[in-house]
């Protein structure tokens, strides 16, 4: 039922199943945007009514953002209209002011309040600051008008306060006030919400949704991006899912359950033409012991990885799985539990030390964490082993570029030589530097996150040919993923983590990705220590 | 990929350029007499020699990404010293010993405040260069330290070997040691790696407070040599000396990253930037320009130098 819409590769409109009598708040119509070779939204169409609540879910790269950042006005589409009450626009130009006449207001993850300043001086830059005659700012004014607003929204708080001792929950809140602060007719307006609890700790979170809950009631219109899907379940009115550029299933509130909403997020196309580890050919003792570890966000995790295995880790945004490898590399300390490395029980201070145990990290945000940006492919994949090639007061030079290229053939790194930039690589082959840069000497223990973000299809492919000959040559590998069906290819078994603890491990991950996501999303124990 | 050719001349444009200017003064006329004469070279020379050094000293922080302001007032404290300690009747190698002393204990001091309070140089190297200058106003009254200082000094300051200004071959003697701890040693790679990414140079093990704290010390230690070269070019001790070097200095090593390996500061590229500055500045005197050029010139050069070194780093990142 929920599915029969999915695959509309014609870019036909899938509808709500009863559309009320109400004409949309907002009408999105074959909307397409590529990015070079990549098609990020193949025509998808979606609306709006006033006062209702829409979820629009989707895993990475499905086209959501895509669709947001369109709407917004911050990139123009390929092809598409947006009808906003009678008015149309085409969605190759949309001006972010246009947008903002015609009433859609946009929230984004990490509300954007600054925190030193106070509420009235938030709500007043998003709007304007009255002034006196000689251009100076009317305070009396400023804090009048944002009470009279906070009082609007039946906000109850003290406008003067700084905005950073207001509760989290409060402070999104001021946030999505300030964005809807001049409209004067709710039910003409459209407020998109990107993620808006996805920085909340979860007790926070009711009061944020009970909010939106209300101004909906008023005749806003409300687009609610989440990966949460209990949230869904909470308040919204309907759900539009996509993958892949494309709407896979569209739910009236009657049909919105868990496994529809995971249906179409996951859906069934699931390539398995690669063959993954074999885990009982892992043999022997395990090579690295986590007994019962807590700290920063982990709460006594257990688990144990044999020499040569790769484990998935699963989880959602703030679950812990970062925290989880962080910890493991010396970054974040912990207070309780053990570590064993080998046989050794082992604490470190910092990567240095976890680099001289044979730990070796990758992290999610290559760019920011990884790349040595202006310096050669060559200095950039020898980073880590540098040291050995001083001898006798002298870097020897050739031989690290003998060794680079070799690695660069061998681990099918594409590049215009050695000496070239890293930055004039593709993603795909400088995460595959990133990787080489440690795999190239013998390691204990792995620690990937994230390893294929922002990699095109090829390249993942020869990236997971490069884990598997690390793990080939004895190397532990963890490896945490928002692509389950990516772990469900390459992991012997999977570890689930929610609120910092691992909650499920799946062991024959063969078997099915949808059960993997709904482990991952499944309401459990764990759950009330999540303060992510 | 752009054409090779295009590279090789961008990496050596600067120095044609430097060809250029010299051709022109050798045939414009007010200059053509005096600028292409053995004597008015080898001052050219000479003169930069510790100019050269101070600005080796502000590449090594500034590569790691910090912009060290104090190498010229240190330079200055160590010539001041060497100046009194040598008209004082200390032994010469003593004397120099001296100014390195003062320079690495300079160097030691900018390097603790930046790595245990944890900021960026520019700031409080400003405060150490003016505390450094004040040092040497409180020393010297003002007035420069130039009796009795040993010939042995002084002439090796105006003499030359095979015809070169000995204190160009100490300036190329220094530039190779640089180069060499720049491209030969695991710490000149660590210092690059410092200056594009701190986040990931820590998680690829390189220990940044160490690697920072060398670079300060290593500055101050050149920029103490620079000190004691001044004394042997100009016979003493001026306490107004260090102040000119900071700027000429900060611009070379800016501008380094315009030449031999573009949209990166190096030591050939330092090297072609001071002596681009240098015969300009040199040409515009000899042709009558008034004093305040040089400024104008040196000024601009910083301001080029820093504007080159952005725009060709954004491109090297992605090209």
């Amino acid at each position: 039922m929920a599915n029969e819409l999915a695959q509309d590769q014609s870019g036909g409109s899938p509808r709500r199943p009863n559309p009320g009598p109400a004409a949309a708040a907002i009408e999105v119509e074959d909307l397409r945007k590529s990015y070079g070779a990549t098609e990020a939204l193949k025509g998808i169409s979606f609306q709006v009514e006033p006062g209702e609540i829409q979820a629009l879910l989707g895993g990475n790269g499905c086209g959501k953002s895509t669709t947001i950042k369109i709407l917004a006005g911050v990139v123009g589409g390929d092809a598409g209209r947006i009808r906003v009450g009678e008015k149309e626009i085409d969605a190759r130009h949309v001006a972010p002011s246009q947008a903002r006449a015609l009433g859609l207001r946009f929230v984004h993850q990490q509300p954007a309040v600054f925190p030193m300043q106070s509420v009235a001086e938030n709500i007043a830059l998003g709007y304007e600051f009255p002034r006196g005659p000689l251009g100076t700012i009317r305070w009396r004014q400023v804090r009048k008008r944002a009470q009279e607003i906070a009082d609007r929204f039946e906000l109850d708080l003290d406008v003067t306060q700084p905005t950073a001792t207001l509760r989290p929950a409060n402070q999104a809140m001021v946030a999505i006030v300030r964005a809807l602060q001049d409209l004067d007719e709710l039910h003409r307006a459209v407020l998109v919400l990107d993620e808006p609890t996805a920085a909340l700790p979860n007790e926070e979170v009711s009061t944020l949704l009970d909010a939106v809950k209300k101004y909906a009631s008023q005749g806003l219109a409300v687009l609610f991006v989440t990966h949460r899907l209990e949230e869904v379940l909470e308040i919204a009115h309907s759900a539009t899912v996509m993958r892949d550029g494309l709407i896979t299933s569209v739910l009236g509130q009657d049909e919105i359950t868990h496994d529809s909403l995971v249906e179409g997020i996951v859906g069934s196309t699931v390539d398995r033409t690669r063959s993954r580890q074999n885990r009982a050919s892992l043999e022997g003792e395990p090579l690295v012991s986590v007994k019962g570890i807590s700290g920063g966000r982990l709460s006594d995790v257990s688990f144990e990885l044999r020499k040569g295995e790769i484990v998935g880790i699963a989880g959602l945004l703030g679950s812990g799985r970062s925290s989880l490898l962080r910890t493991l590399f010396g970054l974040t300390p912990w207070s309780e539990g053990e570590v064993v490395l080998d046989g050794e029980s082992v604490r470190f201070g910092g990567p240095k030390e976890a680099i001289r145990s044979g730990i070796a990290y990758v992290p999610e945000d290559r760019a920011k964490d990884a790349v040595f940006n202006r310096m050669s492919v060559n200095e950039n994949i020898s980073m880590v082993t540098t040291g050995e090639y001083w001898r006798a007061g002298w870097m020897r030079g050739r031989e690290e570029k003998r060794d680079t290229q070799g690695l660069m053939e061998r681990f099918g790194i594409k590049a215009p030589g050695d000496a070239a930039a890293i930055g004039a690589l593709s993603g795909g082959n400088q995460q595959k530097v990133m990787i080489v840069r440690w795999i190239r000497k013998p390691l204990k223990l792995l620690l990937l996150d994230e390893p294929t973000q922002g990699v095109d299809v090829g390249a993942r492919t020869e990236i997971f040919d490069a884990i598997n000959q690390a793990a080939a040559e004895g190397t532990s590998v963890l490896m945490v993923s928002s692509e389950y069906e990516e772990l469900t290819l390459v992991c012997s078994r999977i570890l689930v983590m929610r609120g910092g603890r691992l909650v499920s491990e799946v062991l024959d991950p063969s078997s099915d990705v949808l059960e993997l996501e709904r482990a991952v999303h499944r309401k459990g124990e764990g759950d009330e220590a999540t303060n992510d | 990929m752009r054409h090779r050719l295009v590279e090789i001349g961008e990496a050596y444009a600067l120095v044609g350029l430097i060809g250029v200017m010299a051709l022109f003064f050798s045939i414009y006329g007010p200059t053509a007499d005096l600028f292409p004469t053995t004597s008015n070279l080898k001052v050219l020379v000479a003169q930069q020699a510790v100019i050269a050094v101070v600005a080796m000293a502000a590449l090594v922080p500034l590569i790691a990404g910090e912009w060290e302001l104090s190498v010229g007032a240190n330079a200055g404290l160590s010539s001041i010293f060497v100046a009194s300690a040598l008209s004082g009747g200390m032994p010469v190698p003593l004397a120099i010993g001296v100014g390195l002393g003062i320079g690495l204990a300079v160097g030691v001091f900018n390097a603790l405040i930046v790595t245990t309070l944890r900021v960026e140089a520019v700031i409080p190297t400003l405060g150490t260069a003016t505390i450094l200058t004040g040092i040497v106003t409180a020393k010297t009254g003002g007035l420069a330290i130039v009796s009795d200082i040993p010939t042995s000094v002084t002439d090796f300051g105006s003499g030359t070997w095979a015809g070169i200004p000995r204190t160009a071959v100490t300036m190329v003697a220094v530039a190779l040691l640089v180069y060499y701890l720049l491209a030969y040693t695991p710490l000149g790679r660590y210092l690059y790696a410092l200056g594009s990414n701190r986040s990931a140079a820590t998680l690829v093990g390189i220990n940044l407070r160490w690697t920072l704290f060398s670079s300060f010390v290593i500055a101050g230690v050149l920029a103490g040599f620079a000190g004691a070269l001044q004394v042997a070019r100009a016979g003493g001790g001026n306490p107004g000396v260090g102040e000119s070097f900071t700027l000429p200095a900060l611009a070379a090593a800016f501008l380094s990253a315009a030449s031999i390996k573009p949209g990166r500061y190096n030591v050939g590229g330092t090297l072609v930037a001071i002596f681009f500055l240098a015969v300009l500045n040199n040409g515009l005197n000899l042709a009558g320009a008034p004093n305040y050029v040089s400024d104008l010139v040196n000024g601009s050069a910083l301001i080029v130098g820093i504007g080159l070194s952005a725009v060709l780093g954004r491109r090297r990142a992605t090209a």
